[in-house]
């Protein structure tokens, strides 16, 4: 097929990518810890109920905790061995409920049962049965998103990685090419034979020409800006719709889904195997050895980071995901996650953490805003607890994406600002207030 | 367990700082300076020494017994703001104004322009044309030292004659303040601040064109367009006072309206009075700022116009 123009969307920012770190590296299957803490609630929605108790044994691939309702989502033991404990323990997000699963070395399997891959309501219930969530980073079920009321025609699989870092999705891609491009047919499949569209950031040509090569699959060579990879801004730059003000992007006809989730769909379909790993990219200058590495589901960070060679003196900053719109550590204690694209240590010099000061006026936020609000504005109505004032600049069409906050000159917390009018303008329409 | 930093996302930030925008500033006003130096002699370096000394001095006390910050913060925390308005200051005076010119008016741009209104970024309107446009209703001219024409060059015959346009680019013969004779080193300065990505080329080619337009057609005379370009204040208004971050709107939109206004109204201004225009244009234009952001505000993306309803509703309405 012939490549477009490179498509992309108004605003946006150019962050150094820093993907070299990685990229070349291929992906490292971690050998699975001695314990893994596995938490109920790697997925927006609802937490999943333990099904299974202390001193339970469990294989590799069972179910030990259910999902509970409609958005939420199933967990599986991603090793073999004894459950050690059912405890709460503190997670950057809270207090958390986590299955303690012992590790004993030796990898018994449960697989899922054969189901009829040519049908597509089997497929959609699968995926939900495996477990799969959107592996981008928000984590919101995969199976309310490929059974969607509205006709869907478009299936974007967003390839572009804009996260400055991340090169897990561009290893996959370039190591597991067929079983990603079987996932994305299945997923098209079960959304009624739509059209699939892979959106890819020009800086991996190796990825847009090996793509390009399937003549089922519509390679959108992307230009490299952050945040490209925003649902919004992807569907605009690939297809030209416009996704309307609180809609989804099922509103289009559109299906946005990330390269690992098709790996995983192919997983659990091709391989009768529930979502229970995932690659993720270990980087960032604080890391000895940075790698893309296969990493069990409940794996510590501690052990993940001393399998890279642990981390450099001058550390400062951990995050768990890109380094735009992941979550900050406070130390590095936390469980890998369906979730996780990746970890990061960052330096001083690369985090760039500075005192904020006096708002200029520069508007260089609004300029880099990919929604076109004015961030400055958010933040000073905000400031000043008129957040319905605040709002008219358009703080509820937020995608915090950073992009504001990354080109500030006075460093100020733009992101945290319009985080907390949103919560307020929730709370305020919460008490029947305007 | 290491000591980590918490903050907000992103965990990575960009380069750019207050302080690095407005030392860009300070280089892109230094081929105007050296020239106003060069053009005028030593009391133009006075001058501006005082402006630089009163306005920065202003800043630091006011923080140091207003704030009550110590000075160790003061000096980490200090953004170069005021230096560039003592500078611009300082480039809006004729070289012949006595000592007490620029003191006073850095004392007033800073101390009540800037720091009584909040300090950086708060100031209503800019602090350097709000210094000399003070001066020049306190004191008249008297306190500008008149607009004396430099010793280099050929001393333009009479006021009626028109100087060449090479000596107006130049600067060369050319009366005037400090720093507003040479165009030339003007133009350079602004390219640099075009490329840094300090300010858009687009918003100071608006005002100076609307203006010179402006004017050529109040006149009915285009001979005069470029003669009036490249004369009086114009040019370092446009180029380093309009477009001060604090004092001019948030869009692009918002921006070519507050600029093309300002061009008309500098045009008319030039025009009917043939006098100081360009800073009470500027000074005027500022405190319109608020109210253009207010109504030309970017609509989210993804925002639909409610055409449809509401064109519905009235047909509704009339059938």
């Amino acid at each position: 097929m012939p490549v477009l123009s490179k498509s992309t969307f108004k605003g946006g920012v150019h962050v150094p990518d820093m993907k070299a770190l990685s990229s070349g590296s291929a992906i490292e299957v971690m050998p699975a810890p001695e314990r893994v803490f596995i938490s109920v609630q790697q997925h927006i929605g609802k937490p999943a109920v333990p099904v299974v108790s202390e001193g339970d044994a469990v294989k590799k691939g069972q179910l030990i905790a259910s999902q509970d309702g409609f958005i939420s989502a199933n967990v599986y033991s991603s090793v073999s061995g004894e459950v050690e404990a059912v405890k709460k323990l503190a997670t950057n997000a809270g207090m958390q409920t986590f299955i303690v699963v012992k590790n004993d070395f030796k990898d018994e399997e449960v697989l899922l049962d054969e189901i009829d891959d040519s049908d597509g309501a089997a497929i959609a219930k699968r995926v939900g049965e495996a477990g799969i969530v959107g592996l981008g980073g928000a984590g919101f079920p995969t199976f309310v998103k490929i059974t969607p009321k509205e006709k869907i025609d478009v299936l974007l699989i967003n390839a572009a990685e804009c996260e400055p870092y991340l090169t897990c999705d561009h290893r996959v891609l370039i190591e597991y090419t067929e079983q990603f491009v079987e996932g994305a047919r299945l997923a098209s499949k079960a959304l009624g034979g739509a059209k699939i569209f892979v959106g890819v950031e020009d800086n991996k040509p190796d990825v847009i020409e090996k793509l390009s090569s399937f003549d089922d699959l519509n390679v959108v060579p992307l230009k490299k800006k952050y945040p490209q990879g925003g649902e919004k801004q992807l569907i605009f730059a690939v297809t030209g719709r416009k996704v309307g003000i609180g809609k989804l992007p099922a509103s289009t006809g559109v299906c946005v889904l990330n390269v690992q989730t098709a790996r995983a769909i192919y997983k659990a379909i091709k391989e009768r195997r529930p979502l229970y790993e995932r690659v993720m990219t270990v980087t960032g200058k604080g890391v000895k050895t940075p790698k893309n590495l296969l990493v069990a589901n409940g794996t510590p960070y501690t052990e993940i980071l001393a399998f890279c060679g642990g981390m450099t003196d001058d550390a400062i900053k951990a995050v768990a995901g890109g380094p735009m719109m992941g979550k900050v550590l406070p130390f590095v204690n936390g469980y890998a996650k369906k979730t996780d694209s990746g970890l990061l240590i960052l330096t001083d010099k690369e985090a760039n953490v500075r005192e904020p000061s006096a708002c200029i006026n520069c508007s260089r936020c609004a300029k880099a805003c990919p929604m076109k609000l004015m961030p400055m504005y958010i933040d000073l109505f905000t400031l000043e607890q008129k957040y319905e004032r605040a709002g008219e600049y358009g703080a509820m069409n937020c995608i915090e994406c950073g992009a504001c906050a990354y080109v500030c000159p006075a460093k100020r917390d733009l992101v945290g600002s319009i985080q907390y009018c949103k919560k307020k303008l929730r709370e305020i329409s919460a008490q029947g207030g305007k | 367990m290491e000591r980590l930093i918490i903050s907000n996302t992103p965990h990575v930030r960009g380069n750019a700082s207050t302080r690095r925008i407005m030392i860009d500033v300070l280089i892109a006003l230094s081929p105007a300076a050296v020239a106003g130096v060069v053009f005028f002699g030593w009391r133009a370096a006075l001058v501006m020494a005082i402006a630089l000394l009163s306005s920065v001095g202003t800043e630091v006390l006011y923080r140091l017994f207003v704030k009550k910050e110590d000075i160790k913060r003061i000096t980490a925390t200090y953004d170069f703001t005021s230096t560039v308005t003592g500078l611009l200051l300082g480039l809006n005076l004729g070289s012949q104004s006595p000592w007490y010119a620029p003191l006073l008016g850095g004392i007033f741009a800073v101390g009540v322009v800037k720091m009584l209104f909040g300090g950086t970024g708060k100031n209503f309107v800019n602090p350097a044309i709000a210094g000399r446009v003070f001066l020049m209703m306190s004191f008249g001219t008297a306190v500008s030292g008149g607009w004396l024409a430099p010793s280099i060059g050929a001393i333009a015959p009479s006021e009626s004659a028109v100087p060449s346009l090479v000596d107006l680019l130049i600067g060369t013969g050319i009366a005037g303040s400090i720093g507003e004779t040479s165009k030339l080193c003007l133009l350079a300065g602004g390219a640099y601040l075009v490329i840094r990505g300090v300010i858009d080329w687009k918003y100071p080619t608006i005002y100076i064109l609307v203006a010179g337009l402006t004017l050529s057609l109040y006149k009915l005379d285009f001979s005069i367009f470029l003669p009036s370009i490249l004369s009086g204040g114009l040019m370092l208004g446009a180029i380093f006072m309009a477009t001060d971050y604090v004092t001019t709107p948030n869009t692009m939109l918002g921006n070519i309206v507050y600029f093309a206004v300002l061009g008309v109204l500098t045009g008319l201004f030039r025009g009917i009075t043939g006098g100081e225009s360009v800073s009470y244009c500027i000074l005027l234009m500022n405190i319109t700022v608020p109210l253009i952001d207010r109504f030309i505000a970017p609509k989210p993306f993804g925002y639909v116009k409610p055409e449809k309803k509401a064109k519905a509703a009235k047909e509704g309405n009339n059938g």
